[in-house]
C-alpha cells in the first residue's frame, strides 16, 4: 500500500507486527523441535518396556491439526487468535492526548477493513498510558482513549456490538523504562481477544 | 544468664526504636519542607518486671517494651526513651513513665499443649513524681503480645490528648505488576503483611469502609472494569457495581450507607454516589470532561474530585447534591488523587512537577498551598490520611519500585512502610 506516507509510528507498530509473527513462528518452530527431542530419547532409550510409553506420545503434536480441521474452510478460526496475528494493530497517542491522529485513523482504516473481512470476531479496545501522572487519570485517561479507538471504528463501518473496551492505565506497559521511547510505545491503544 | 540475654534482647530492642530518629536525620529521607516542632511529650519506658514465666514471660516483656516503645515514637507526639540507653535517658528531661510487670506462664508449664495467657500490667506514672494515670490489666495469649502493647499505646495517647492512638490501624494496598496486582493488607508499623484477593487480575484503588469492615475496590471480570468489595473478616468479594467502562476510585460516605465513584457508563467519567448496594442514588457532575477521584469530606455534607474540564486535571469542591462547585487548586498543570482530611481542614493531593508526581497539603479554603516531597522522592503518589490526621501514607518509587512510605505531615519525619521487589501503590489507611 503507500510506502511514503507512513509516520515511524506506524512503522513502529508494523516493527511489532512483525516481531509478534517471529515470535510465533519461533514458539512453533520449538514446539517441533521439543517433540523430536522428546521421541529421539524414548526411541533410543529401550526397546521392551518404552514401547509402550512412546504410543500416546504422537499423538500431541497430533491435535493441534484436529484443532485446524475443525473450521472446515481454509481460513483460520480468527475468534480464537489474537488481533495482532490477523494484522489489528495497536494505535499511538501523543502524551496526555486522546485525540487520533492521522497515522492513527490510517492504523485504524487497515484495521476496520481487517474486523469487516472477519465479521464473527469481538475485539477489546484496550486504552493504555504511560507511567506519568497518577493511577486514577490514567485510567480515565485511557478509556478516552479506547472510546475514541472505538467510536472511530464504528464511523467506518464496524458493528459496535462486535467491539468492547476497557482502560488498563499505567498498569500495563509495552515497553519498561521511564524515557520518551518507552512512553511513547505505552501511550496506545490494543487489541484483544476478550 | 537471664540478666544477660535480657540486656541483649533490651539493646535489640533499642535499635528497632532508633530506626525511626535515625532515617529522619538522613538528608535523602528527611523531607526538609515541612519544619514545625510540635511539642512532645517525654516519656521513658521502663523494663517490666518480670515475676514469674521464665524465658517466655521475659520474650514476651520485651516485645511489649519494644511494641509500646515503637507505637509511641511512631505517633509522633512523644521523645521516647528506654532505661538502659543512658545516653538517651540523659538528653531527655521525662514527664511520662511506663512501668509494670509480666506474670505467670505464656505456655502451659505441663506440655499438655493447652495454652495458658500471661498476665500482664501495664502503667502510665508521672514522672519522676509516680502519680499513677493509667493502669491496665491484660491476660493476652502467647500470640496476642503485639496487638496487648498497641492497646496501652493507643490508651496513653488517649489520657495524654484525648484522642485515641492509631497503633492498632492498617494499611490496605495494592501489590504487583503487569497483569496481576492483589489487594494486601499490613498493620501500620509494618507488621503482619497479608494478602487479601488472588483471582489473577488487577485489583487497585480500595478505601476502607468507615466500621473497617470491608474495602472497597476496583477489579477486572473478563476484562471489564467492576467496584467490588471484600469483607475483611471472612475475605468473601461481592460485586457493588459494574457497568460499562470505568467502575473507579470509591470512596465511603462517613455513614458507611453509600460511596462516591466514577462511573462512565453516559460517555465521560462523571461522579456518582451509589449505595453499598450499587444502586445508583444521584448523579453529581455532567460535563463533557473527565471527572474522576471524589473523596468525602468527614462532615459528609462536600466532596473532592478531579476534574480536567478545564483541559488540565484540577480539584474542585461540590456539595453532596452536587451544586455550589467551587475550583480549589490554581497551581500547578496536573492535579489528582485528593484525600481530605479526617479534621476537615486540610486536603492532601498529587500534583505533576515535570515529569514527577509529588504531594501537596492545602486548607480546604484553597490557601495555604505546601509542597511535602520534592524529586529526591522521584514520584509520590496517592496519599492517604491516617485517622489521626497527621500522618499520610503514600507510594513513592524513590528506590526505582513503588513501595509505601509513611509521612508525619507535621515534622517531615517518613518512614518506609513495605519492602521487597514488587511495586505497592494506592494505599488506604484503615479507620481506629
Amino acid at each position: 500500500m503507500k510506502g511514503y506516507g507512513r509516520t515511524p509510528r506506524t512503522m513502529m507498530s508494523l516493527l511489532l507486527l512483525v516481531g509478534t509473527i517471529t515470535w510465533i513462528m519461533l514458539v512453533a518452530g520449538c514446539g517441533g523441535g521439543e517433540t523430536e527431542v522428546e521421541t529421539d530419547p524414548t526411541a533410543t532409550g529401550g526397546e521392551t518396556e518404552p514401547a509402550v510409553e512412546t504410543v500416546p506420545e504422537p499423538i500431541e503434536p497430533e491435535e493441534p491439526m484436529e484443532g485446524a480441521g475443525m473450521g472446515d474452510r481454509d481460513v483460520p478460526d480468527y475468534s480464537t487468535m489474537e488481533p495482532v496475528e490477523y494484522g489489528v494493530e495497536d494505535v499511538f497517542f501523543a502524551f496526555d492526548e486522546y485525540d487520533l491522529d492521522e497515522s492513527a485513523m490510517a492504523t485504524l482504516a487497515r484495521n476496520a477493513r481487517i474486523l469487516k473481512e472477519h465479521d464473527d470476531v469481538v475485539i477489546l479496545v484496550e486504552g493504555h498510558c504511560d507511567e506519568r501522572g497518577t493511577v486514577q487519570y490514567n485510567l480515565a485517561l485511557g478509556e478516552k482513549r479506547a472510546k475514541a479507538v472505538r467510536d472511530y471504528l464504528i464511523s467506518l463501518g464496524v458493528p459496535s456490538n462486535r467491539l468492547r473496551f476497557t482502560s488498563y492505565g499505567e498498569s500495563r506497559p509495552f515497553a519498561m523504562g521511564s524515557n520518551e521511547r518507552a512512553w511513547a510505545q505505552n501511550r496506545r491503544a490494543h487489541f484483544a481477544r476478550p | 544468664m537471664r540478666q544477660a540475654s535480657r540486656a541483649l534482647l533490651a539493646v535489640a530492642a533499642l535499635l528497632v526504636v532508633a530506626v525511626p530518629t535515625l532515617a529522619q536525620g538522613q538528608p535523602d529521607v528527611s523531607i526538609g519542607i515541612v519544619k514545625e516542632t510540635a511539642e512532645k511529650f517525654d516519656v521513658l519506658v521502663g523494663t517490666l518486671d518480670v515475676l514469674s514465666g521464665g524465658m517466655p514471660a521475659v520474650d514476651a516483656a520485651t516485645a511489649i517494651e519494644r511494641t509500646v516503645a515503637r507505637d509511641l515514637e511512631y505517633s509522633g507526639l512523644f521523645r521516647v526513651g528506654m532505661l538502659e540507653s543512658q545516653a538517651e535517658t540523659d538528653s531527655l528531661r521525662f514527664t511520662y513513665a511506663i512501668r509494670g510487670s509480666v506474670e505467670g506462664p505464656v505456655r502451659d508449664a505441663d506440655q499438655t499443649g493447652e495454652v495458658v495467657p500471661t498476665t500482664i500490667s501495664l502503667d502510665l506514672v508521672t514522672y519522676p513524681g509516680g502519680q499513677l494515670l493509667l493502669n491496665k490489666r491484660y491476660r493476652p495469649l502467647p500470640e496476642q503480645m503485639r496487638i496487648t502493647a498497641h492497646h496501652f499505646a493507643n490508651q496513653v495517647v488517649e489520657i495524654l490528648t484525648g484522642e485515641p492512638g492509631i497503633a492498632m490501624t492498617r494499611i490496605v494496598f495494592s501489590r504487583g505488576s503487569g497483569d496481576r496486582r492483589d489487594l494486601w493488607v499490613v498493620d501500620y508499623d509494618g507488621e503482619n503483611l497479608m494478602r487479601l484477593t488472588s483471582n489473577r487480575t488487577l485489583n487497585l484503588c480500595p478505601d476502607w469502609k468507615p466500621d473497617g469492615t470491608e474495602v472497597a475496590f476496583t477489579s477486572y471480570h473478563r476484562g471489564m472494569q467492576g467496584l467490588y468489595s471484600l469483607d475483611t473478616a471472612t475475605g468473601e468479594v461481592r460485586q457493588i457495581i459494574a457497568q460499562e467502562g470505568l467502575n473507579l476510585g470509591a470512596s465511603w460516605h462517613p455513614d458507611g450507607r453509600e460511596l462516591l465513584i466514577s462511573l462512565s457508563r453516559a460517555g465521560d467519567p462523571e461522579i456518582y454516589r451509589v449505595s453499598a448496594d450499587g444502586d445508583i442514588v444521584r448523579r453529581l457532575t455532567a460535563m463533557r470532561s473527565i471527572e474522576i477521584s471524589p473523596s468525602w469530606s468527614p462532615s459528609g455534607r462536600e466532596l473532592v474530585f478531579t476534574s480536567d474540564m478545564t483541559g488540565t486535571p484540577q480539584l474542585y469542591v461540590l456539595d453532596d447534591v452536587g451544586s455550589a462547585r467551587r475550583r480549589l487548586t490554581w497551581e500547578g498543570r496536573y492535579n489528582d488523587s485528593a484525600e481530605w482530611s479526617p479534621s476537615g481542614e486540610q486536603i492532601v493531593y498529587a500534583t505533576r512537577e515535570g515529569n514527577l508526581t509529588q504531594l501537596v497539603l492545602i486548607r480546604a479554603t484553597g490557601e495555604a498551598r505546601k509542597l511535602l516531597t520534592d524529586r529526591r522522592w522521584r514520584n509520590c503518589e496517592d496519599p492517604s490520611w491516617a485517622p489521626d490526621g497527621r500522618h499520610v501514607v503514600f507510594a513513592s518509587d524513590r528506590t526505582g519500585t513503588f513501595k509505601l512510605y509513611v509521612m508525619d505531615v507535621l515534622e517531615g519525619g517518613v518512614r518506609q512502610l513495605t519492602f521487597g521487589d514488587e511495586p505497592d501503590i494506592t494505599p488506604a489507611w484503615s479507620p481506629r
